[in-house]
């Protein structure tokens, strides 16, 4: 084997993926040139380099991933692993809710009636439409008092500053009939977050799949999540990033659901 | 379909498709979205799955055409051709002289390979990314890229040549222990 035959065959050949027939010239080779002897050396050392170069994944893209394939298996009706814990299975079905109603509102929306306009869901969609023009301020000492007396500890603007979020205002509104706590949110970006709650039922197109308890609902180009907790509605919609709006809705799910209500 | 078997025999190699995602994305959130979208993708079709075969070039192999279907077009880090023995003051090494903490040179070490993969066309990096770093065959590559083993193997020659000039100040500090 001449010398350039071998650098020919050298990235094969270190990577012992060179034809059997010719490992053993190549070998004989290395032995008596040290030119070639010095490139395999630097082969080799390339290699270990590549491979010490590998980044392994975050924390947090390991949970997201398995939290993300555990929700797509619940839609599935897959069999829950008996190690998760349950409270993780209760967001876990919370999570394949979510997931499988992204997956087929876009279809549901098509074969679904529009809402009644007289329905807590437009009423709530118009509210949320209407704050460009008139904003939301504050309730009255009478109107934040009805509020508690009819929605409990939850008519209280919960804070969300953990999410980038600040408040920017709340009021007491009528939703078709139904008194409903009403609270903006601001990030520094100008995104804008809206959430509404009431006494009543979910909406039927907000009910999501089967066994959910979380829904997503679309609104033209915005995502809205839907859940009851306590014989509250609540309905959160933004025009930040959807995940992000996810992580609210479920992080406020959480601490309204009946195990943490205060 | 069987949710523990799934992860038992994928989520180990979540490093690895997380590692590729980012050298193909070029940037962590995308790598995350990649990642798990194979996740998901895979879970899908995990019925085809034979047990027994290699799962982590299984994996790969939906993640790269995942990312060539829908990824390639939306992203972020541009092609770059470098010519054989163009000198590139970009691409900033580190120094090679030893410093004081060992630690330290080695990480700068492992920035300037990324780097460097970072910066040889696509195909090459991918080549790269498969075989050298993630230890699949060449057949095996060949298979993930849809391409020859011939094919990977000739990308692999022409990618080590390239790196081996980028990176001979530190190509000079591999211990023996290393290799």
């Amino acid at each position: 084997m001449t010398c350039e035959d071998f650098q020919l065959r050298l990235t094969a050949f270190s990577l012992g993926e060179l034809e059997q027939d010719e490992v053993s010239d190549a070998r004989d080779h290395v032995a008596t040139c040290d030119n070639c002897a010095s490139q395999l050396l630097l082969d080799r050392q390339l290699t270990a380099l590549l491979r010490a170069s590998a980044v392994p994944a975050p924390q947090e893209t390991t949970a997201a991933v398995l939290a993300a394939v555990r929700a797509e298996a619940g839609a599935g009706r897959l069999a829950p692993s008996p190690r998760q814990p349950a409270r993780r299975r209760h967001w876990l079905a919370l999570a394949a809710a979510v997931l499988a109603a992204a997956a087929v509102l876009a279809a549901a929306l098509l074969v679904v009636p529009a809402p009644d306009p007289g329905s807590p869901l437009s009423a709530a969609w118009s509210s949320y439409h209407a704050r460009g023009q008139d904003g939301l301020g504050t309730p009255t000492e009478a109107e934040a008092d009805r509020l508690f007396a009819v929605l409990g500890p939850d008519s209280r603007t919960p804070d969300l500053a953990a999410f980038g979020l600040a408040k920017d205002g709340w009021e007491a509104r009528d939703l078709a009939g139904h008194l409903a706590a009403v609270a903006e949110y601001r990030d520094p970006d100008g995104g804008r977050v809206t959430l509404m709650r009431w006494r009543g039922d979910l909406p039927r197109v907000a009910r999501g799949t089967e066994g959910g308890e979380l829904a997503a609902y679309t609104w033209g180009r915005h995502t809205s999540y839907w859940w009851e907790a306590d014989g509250l509605v609540w309905c959160l919609v933004g025009t930040i990033d959807q995940k992000r709006l996810y992580g609210i809705a479920e992080h406020l799910g959480g601490e309204s659901s009946p195990a943490t209500a205060g | 379909m069987d949710l523990e078997g799934f992860e038992a025999a994928t989520v180990p190699h979540m490093n690895a498709l997380y590692d590729a995602a980012l050298r193909l994305a070029g940037d962590q959130a995308t790598a995350q979205d990649l990642t798990q979208e194979t996740y998901l993708r895979a879970l899908r079709s995990f019925g085809t799955f034979t047990p027994g075969t290699n799962s982590r070039a299984w994996l790969l192999r939906i993640q790269y055409n995942l990312f060539c279907t829908q990824y390639r077009r939306g992203r972020r880090m541009p092609l770059v051709w470098l010519d054989e023995g163009e000198a590139d003051p970009a691409l900033e090494l580190p120094s090679a002289e030893p410093g004081p903490e060992e630690q330290t040179v080695r990480e700068l070490d492992r920035e300037a390979v990324r780097r460097a993969i970072a910066r040889l066309p696509e195909d090459f990096r991918m080549a790269v990314t498969l075989v050298d770093i993630h230890g699949l065959s060449c057949a095996e590559a060949a298979t993930v890229m849809g391409v020859p083993r011939g094919t990977i193997l000739s990308r692999l020659h022409r990618a080590r040549r390239r790196l081996e000039a980028m990176l001979l100040p530190e190509l000079g500090r591999v211990q023996a222990d290393d290799l």
